[in-house]
């Protein structure tokens, strides 16, 4: 009797008097990051949110292509100095860049952070500063877009060979929702929600032995969803062309740039792909966007874990066999 | 079991329904409220239950940002900023969509204790 006494006493004490949300809104990597924290340990998660804000911060600096930040070798650092000079750099962004660089290879040349020249072309369109469309001769003598022309050389030192400029763009927010996913769940906080910008949601174990709803936005309605996720452990990522673009004579330019033509790619106007690690999620997104929804799906279909829905240019929607899980 | 096993029984029991009850409280409170914050920090709470249009004015990092409120809904009506992307998103109504005026640190949020999704992306 008192053991079942007991146990009623601890199923009351886990269903009723614990998980609070402890939530933290956060501007970095030219987004908005919002972290929520279930937790019964206020303390615990308040020092979790602290510690994730802090982590953010630091990379935003690393990443960061246009601003310089004292005493910090970022990007911008590198894109700057000289060729054929050997440096050392903080060792997270060495391993952002191990990692990133490490998938140029594995996506056939898709997914290259060494873009930055090519990309800062189309931001002068973008943002109204030339008019019109570039050429491909502008984009062509814009400088190096090879990631060759970038050396690791261990031990935290790299070395450039050539005028490439990387950007971490595609890469940086995702890779650092994974490390502050990993974290949490390192230290036992297990109930979390990160959504990192509006592209990118990373969850763990649910607040309610539920799981979680995860709405995807209709490109061409985007005031309503035409999908729902559903599960834990998981990431969401999207790359979608219908969000940041402008418009020349009737035909809209986007972001997402495919490195074999400099020019944006129109497979597909939004590609979703879930894993349970955000940073290969971002990695995976921008590389089916850059591919043909058969290419895509032959390209993923040996990856365990990797689901993805394509949305095509007329509105047609293509899953992974997979995605039955998360209905 | 004796009387005092019992005793803190009841105390646990108690002290759990009263805490759920704080919960459902603090919910239905929530219900249909937006917040406005500007570099991180709560800076507006906006009842939208009430049936009537509304204007607020926060600060933003490049000015006054107004911000106009009808029955549920919320929007930017002006801000300064290159893109004006924040005005340019119109009303919004649920607590799934955010507005974000990045380049003024202004971010607005809808709680309403109605919404069955966690998330969404685009």
């Amino acid at each position: 009797m008192k053991k079942l006494i007991l146990l009623i006493m601890c199923i009351f004490l886990l269903s009723g008097c614990n998980n609070q949300v402890y939530t933290k809104n956060l501007f970095y990597m030219d987004t908005f990051i919002n972290v929520k924290i279930y937790s019964s340990d206020k303390k615990k998660a308040l020092d979790a949110l602290s510690y994730i804000d802090q982590m953010y911060n630091d990379y935003d600096m690393l990443a960061d292509r246009y601003k310089s930040h004292d005493g910090v070798i970022n990007i911008k650092y590198i894109n700057e100095m000289d060729i054929n000079q050997e440096i050392k750099i903080d060792n997270r962004l060495y391993e952002m860049i191990e990692y990133s660089k490490s998938f140029h290879a594995k996506t056939n040349g898709l997914f290259n952070i060494a873009l930055g020249n090519v990309i800062d072309v189309w931001s002068e369109y973008r943002n109204g500063n030339k008019t019109g469309v570039p050429t491909t001769e502008e984009l062509l003598k814009s400088g190096s877009t090879s990631i060759d022309d970038l050396s690791l050389l261990g031990n935290d030192t790299i070395m450039k060979k050539g005028d490439i400029s990387l950007d971490l763009g595609a890469i940086a927010k995702g890779y650092v929702t994974e490390l502050a996913g990993e974290y949490l769940e390192g230290i036992g906080l297990n109930k979390y929600l990160i959504t990192a910008g509006t592209s990118s949601v990373k969850v763990g174990e649910h607040y309610r032995n539920d799981k979680y709803k995860i709405g995807l936005t209709d490109p061409l309605d985007t005031s309503n969803l035409y999908k729902t996720v559903k599960g834990n452990n998981i990431s969401v990522t999207t790359s979608g062309s219908y969000d940041r673009y402008y418009e020349y004579d009737g035909v809209k330019y986007h972001h997402i740039i495919n490195p074999n033509t400099f020019f944006p790619s129109n497979n597909s106007l939004a590609v979703t792909v879930i894993t349970d690690d955000a940073a290969l999620g971002e990695v995976l997104s921008t590389t089916l966007f850059l591919m043909s929804v058969d290419e895509g799906k032959k390209y993923i279909s040996d990856m365990e874990g990797v689901e993805a829905i394509w949305y095509e240019m007329d509105g047609g929607i293509t899953l992974t066999d997979g995605m039955s899980n998360y209905e | 079991m004796n009387r005092y096993d019992f005793i803190l029984i009841s105390v646990i029991l108690f002290v759990c329904l009263l805490f759920l009850g704080i919960t459902y409280i603090n919910g239905e409170k929530d219900a249909n409220v937006a917040y406005v914050y500007y570099d991180n920090k709560l800076v507006k709470t906006i009842d939208l239950r009430i049936d009537e249009t509304k204007e607020y004015i926060v600060k933003g990092y490049n000015g006054d940002v107004v911000i106009e409120t009808k029955k549920n809904q919320i929007r930017v009506k002006e801000e300064k900023s290159p893109l004006n992307l924040c005005s340019k998103q119109g009303f919004i109504s649920s607590s799934l969509e955010t507005i974000v005026c990045l380049p003024n640190k202004v971010v607005i949020k809808i709680e309403s204790s109605n919404d069955e999704l966690d998330a969404v992306v685009r």
